[in-house]
C-alpha cells in the first residue's frame, strides 16, 4: 500500500516537472510569438463556426480569409509608421452562437490580445451582444453579419457594418411587390401576413415594409403581424394564425434554421400564398436540399448574389471557388469579404496602426471596386454602410434569378407562385 | 376561429404529444430506477437523428425503419455507456451533483463527436412523405406527423407490455417503488440498471431519428427537446410511463393553443387578448414553475390520490 502510494506520489512530482515543463515552452513561444507580433497586422475575428449560426458564421470566416490571403499575397498593407508593408495575422474566435460568449471573445481581442480592429458579429443578436465593446475599447469593430439599425443609433463612434440596414430589404420587398402590381401580373390591395422574428432584425424588416406601404395606399393590407422566438420548434401555432387571417401574401424574416423549419410545416400544413418570402433568405443550398421543390418561387431580399453582372463580383465568385472549394451559393461571403477589404484599405490610409487613426479612415473610406450591390462601399454617419439591395426568387432545378431591380436582373419574376 | 380550426389545432397537438412522449419516456425509466436525470439524452437524440440520416442516405433505409433499427443499436450503446461510465457513480435515492455533471460532460462529448464527424451544416431527411399531408375536409395532416405519431404510439404500448408482464419490468417497478425491499427480494440492481440506461438510450435513439424526420438538426440538436423532456417529466411525476403521455399532452395542447385562444385580462376592466406567438417558449418553463409549487410529484400523484382516497 504504502509502495502504491509512493509510486503515485513520484507519477505527480513527475506530473509537475512535465507541466511546468510545458509551461515554460508555453511562455517562451509567447514570448517569440510577441517579437513576431510587431511584424504583422493583428486583426480579430469572432463569428460562430458552431452552434445554430455556423453556416453563414462558417462562410463569412471563408469571406474574410479569403481577402487576407489576397493581401497578404501581394505583400501586405503598407502602413507609413513602420515605413515597410506588414502582412494580417488573423486571431480567429468561435462564439457557438453564444451571444454572451460573442461579447466577452470580442473584449478579449481588444482588451488583452492586442487586435487592431474587430471583423465579426453574424447575426443580429451576436453583433448586438458585441457592438457595445467597440467604443469601450477604443478599437474598430466591423460587423459583416448585423444589418439592424438599433446597432448604429447608439452613437458608437467605433462601431462599422458592411450590411446594408435591414428595414431595406422590407423596402425593397414592398417596391418588388408593388412594381408586380404595376404589371398587372398582382392585383393591388392585397392582404399580407407578417411573421417576423423577435429580434431588431424583424423589427426592421416590418418597419421597411409599413413605411412603403403607408407611403403607397392602396397597395397592401397588412392583415397579420406577429413575431416569433428564434429557433423555434414548432409553428403550427403561428400558422394556424397566417391560415386564419386569409392573406394572400406571407412574408416572414428569418435566419436559416427557422426558415428551413417554419417552411417545412408551412408546406406540410398545405398552405399557400400569391407570393412567399423569408426576408433575406431563400436561395441557400441547405434549404433548397431540405425543402427540395417546396422551396421553388420563394423570392429574398439579399446583400449579393453570384449573379450580380459586376466584373468584380464574378472574379469574387471564381477567386472564392479557387480557394474554399465550393461555390459561393449564398450571400453570406461577400460583405466579410470586403469589410476586410475596406478595413485593409483603412489601415494604409492610416498609415499606423493607431486604433482612433484607423477609425477616422474608416469613416472617410470608399472601396470602389467593392463586390456589392452598387459597386461602391462606405459607411454612413452613422457607422453603417447603405447599398441598394437585389431580389431573387427561387426556380424549379435549384435555379436562382435575380428579379429585381430591372437593370440587374437575370430572369423574369414569376407572379403569382403556382399552387402546386 | 370556428369548430373546424379549433378541431385542426387539436389534432396538430395530438401528433405532436406523441412525439414529445417517445422523447421523454427514456429520460423517465432512467430517472425512475437510477435516480439520474439524464442531461446527455440530447445527445442521444442527436445521434439518434443522424444514425437515421446515415442508413438513409448510405443504405436508403426508410426513416421510420431506421428509427426502429436504431432501438437495438441504442439499447446496446446504452449498456456500453452504464458500463463504462454509469456504474461507478455512487449510488443515490436522489439525483447527486456528480450524475448530473458526468451526463452534462458525455453530451458535450456527444456534441464534439459529432461536429467532428458530421460537421456544423443542418442537415434534413427529405423523403416523399416529409412534404405532403392528408387532406379531410377542411383539415390538413402531414403525412409524416401521423406516421411518426403511429410509430410513437406502437413503441410506447410496447413499453407499457414490457413493464407489465416481464421479469425485466417488473425488476424495474420494483426499483422504481422501493430499492432497497427489491434488492431483498432477489432483484439485481446492477443488471436492471444496466438494462434499463440501454432502454433509456434505446428510446431516446428512437424519438431521435423520429424528430429527424420532422425537423433539420445539427450536432447542437436536442437541446430544446431537453428542456421539454424535463416538464413532461416533472408533469408526468417523474416516474411514470402513462403519466409521461398525459405531461407530453397537456404540454403540446398549451403550446399549441396558447397562442390561438384569448386569455382574460383585467386591466382596467376585463378583456381578451392573444398571448403573443414570441411568448409560446415561456409557456413549458411556466408549467414548469407552476407544477413544482403546486404538484411537486406530477399530475400522477393527483390520480394517485384520488385512487387511493376511492
Amino acid at each position: 500500500m504504502r509502495g502504491t502510494l509512493a509510486c503515485i506520489g513520484q507519477n505527480i512530482r513527475r506530473a509537475s516537472i512535465l507541466a511546468l515543463a510545458f509551461a515554460g515552452i508555453g511562455t517562451l513561444c509567447t514570448g517569440s510569438r510577441a517579437v513576431a507580433a510587431d511584424e504583422t497586422i493583428k486583426i480579430g475575428v469572432v463569428l460562430p463556426t458552431t452552434g445554430s449560426e455556423s453556416k453563414p458564421g462558417a462562410y463569412q470566416k471563408e469571406g474574410i480569409e479569403l481577402a487576407i490571403k489576397q493581401i497578404n499575397d501581394a505583400g501586405g498593407i503598407m502602413v507609413k509608421s513602420k515605413g515597410k508593408k506588414l502582412k494580417i495575422e488573423e486571431v480567429f474566435y468561435d462564439d457557438g452562437t453564444d451571444s454572451k460568449k460573442s461579447a466577452s471573445l470580442t473584449e478579449r481581442a481588444m482588451s488583452s490580445d492586442g487586435v487592431v480592429a474587430v471583423l465579426g458579429g453574424y447575426s443580429t443578436a451576436l453583433g448586438t451582444a458585441e457592438s457595445v465593446m467597440a467604443d469601450r475599447y477604443k478599437t474598430p469593430w466591423i460587423t459583416t453579419g448585423a444589418g439592424a439599425t438599433a446597432i448604429f443609433g447608439k452613437g458608437y463612434q467605433y462601431a462599422f457594418g458592411t450590411l446594408s440596414p435591414v428595414a431595406l430589404i422590407g423596402t425593397t420587398s414592398a417596391e418588388f411587390l408593388g412594381s408586380l402590381m404595376d404589371q398587372g401580373k398582382l392585383k393591388k390591395g392585397l392582404k399580407v401576413a407578417m411573421v417576423v422574428e423577435n429580434t431588431d432584425h424583424g423589427t426592421d424588416y416590418v418597419q421597411g415594409f409599413t413605411d412603403w406601404s403607408n407611403k403607397h395606399a392602396g397597395y397592401f393590407q397588412i392583415v397579420l403581424n406577429e413575431k416569433f422566438e428564434l429557433g423555434a420548434t414548432d409553428f403550427s401555432g403561428i400558422l394556424q394564425k397566417v391560415k386564419n387571417s386569409h392573406a394572400d401574401i406571407f412574408l416572414s424574416d428569418a435566419h436559416l434554421p427557422d426558415y428551413i423549419t417554419m417552411h417545412r410545416q408551412y408546406l406540410q400544413n398545405g398552405l399557400h400564398h400569391q407570393m412567399v418570402s423569408y426576408g433575406a433568405r431563400g436561395p441557400e443550398a441547405n434549404a433548397r436540399q431540405a425543402l427540395g421543390a417546396g422551396t421553388d418561387y420563394i423570392f429574398a431580399g439579399i446583400w449579393w448574389s453570384n449573379k450580380l453582372p459586376y466584373p468584380q463580383a464574378k472574379k469574387f465568385a471564381t477567386d472564392y471557388k479557387a480557394f474554399t472549394g465550393h461555390d459561393v451559393d449564398s450571400w453570406y461571403a461577400a460583405p466579410a469579404y470586403d469589410g476586410m477589404r475596406i478595413l485593409a484599405q483603412a489601415i494604409a490610409a492610416a498609415g499606423s496602426l493607431d486604433k482612433t487613426a484607423i477609425r477616422n479612415a474608416l469613416k472617410k473610406a470608399q472601396l470602389k471596386d467593392s463586390v456589392l450591390p452598387g459597386q461602391v462601399l462606405k459607411f454612413g454617419a452613422n457607422g453603417q454602410a447603405e447599398y441598394p439591395f437585389v431580389i431573387t426568387q427561387n426556380k424549379p432545378d435549384n435555379k436562382v434569378d435575380i428579379v429585381y431591380p430591372k437593370d440587374a436582373a437575370t430572369g423574369e419574376p414569376v407572379a403569382p407562385s403556382p399552387a402546386k | 376561429m370556428d369548430s373546424v380550426e379549433y378541431l385542426d389545432l387539436l389534432l396538430k397537438a395530438l401528433l405532436l404529444a406523441g412525439v414529445y412522449a417517445a422523447m421523454a419516456v427514456g429520460m423517465t425509466v432512467i430517472y425512475g430506477v437510477m435516480k439520474i436525470v439524464n442531461l446527455a439524452h440530447a445527445g442521444f437524440l442527436m445521434m439518434g437523428a443522424y444514425f437515421a440520416l446515415e442508413l438513409f442516405q448510405r443504405f436508403h433505409v426508410d426513416p421510420i425503419l431506421g428509427s426502429i433499427i436504431a432501438l437495438p443499436v441504442f439499447f446496446v450503446f446504452g449498456m456500453a455507456v452504464h458500463w463504462l461510465l454509469i456504474r461507478w457513480l455512487p449510488k443515490s435515492d436522489t439525483p447527486t451533483l456528480a450524475s448530473l455533471l458526468l451526463m452534462f460532460g458525455f453530451w458535450l462529448v456527444l456534441q464534439n463527436i459529432a461536429y467532428l464527424v458530421w460537421g456544423n451544416e443542418d442537415q434534413s431527411i427529405l423523403t416523399p412523405l416529409t412534404l405532403s399531408s392528408v387532406q379531410i375536409g377542411q383539415i390538413s395532416i402531414p403525412k409524416v406527423n401521423l406516421v411518426v405519431f403511429a410509430a410513437a404510439v406502437f413503441c410506447m404500448a410496447v413499453l407499457q407490455i414490457v413493464f407489465h408482464r416481464s421479469w425485466f419490468g417488473r425488476s424495474m417497478r420494483a426499483l422504481i417503488q422501493n430499492p432497497y425491499a427489491a434488492q431483498i427480494v432477489g432483484v439485481d440492481d446492477q443488471k436492471t440498471a444496466r438494462l434499463t440506461f440501454g432502454l433509456g438510450a434505446a428510446f431516446a435513439g428512437f424519438a431521435g431519428g423520429l424528430l429527424g424526420m420532422l425537423f433539420s438538426f445539427s450536432p447542437d440538436f436536442g437541446r430544446p427537446f431537453l428542456l421539454r423532456s424535463f416538464v413532461i417529466i416533472v408533469l408526468g411525476g417523474l416516474e411514470s410511463v402513462s403519466g409521461v403521455a398525459l405531461g407530453a399532452i397537456l404540454l403540446a395542447i398549451l403550446e399549441t393553443f396558447g397562442i390561438n385562444i384569448p386569455l382574460p385580462v383585467y386591466w382596467h376592466g376585463w378583456s381578451f387578448h392573444y398571448l403573443p406567438p414570441s411568448y409560446q417558449q415561456v409557456i413549458p418553463f411556466a408549467l414548469l414553475v407552476v407544477v413544482l409549487l403546486i404538484l411537486p410529484k406530477g399530475l400522477s400523484s393527483l390520480f394517485n390520490r384520488k385512487w387511493k382516497a376511492a
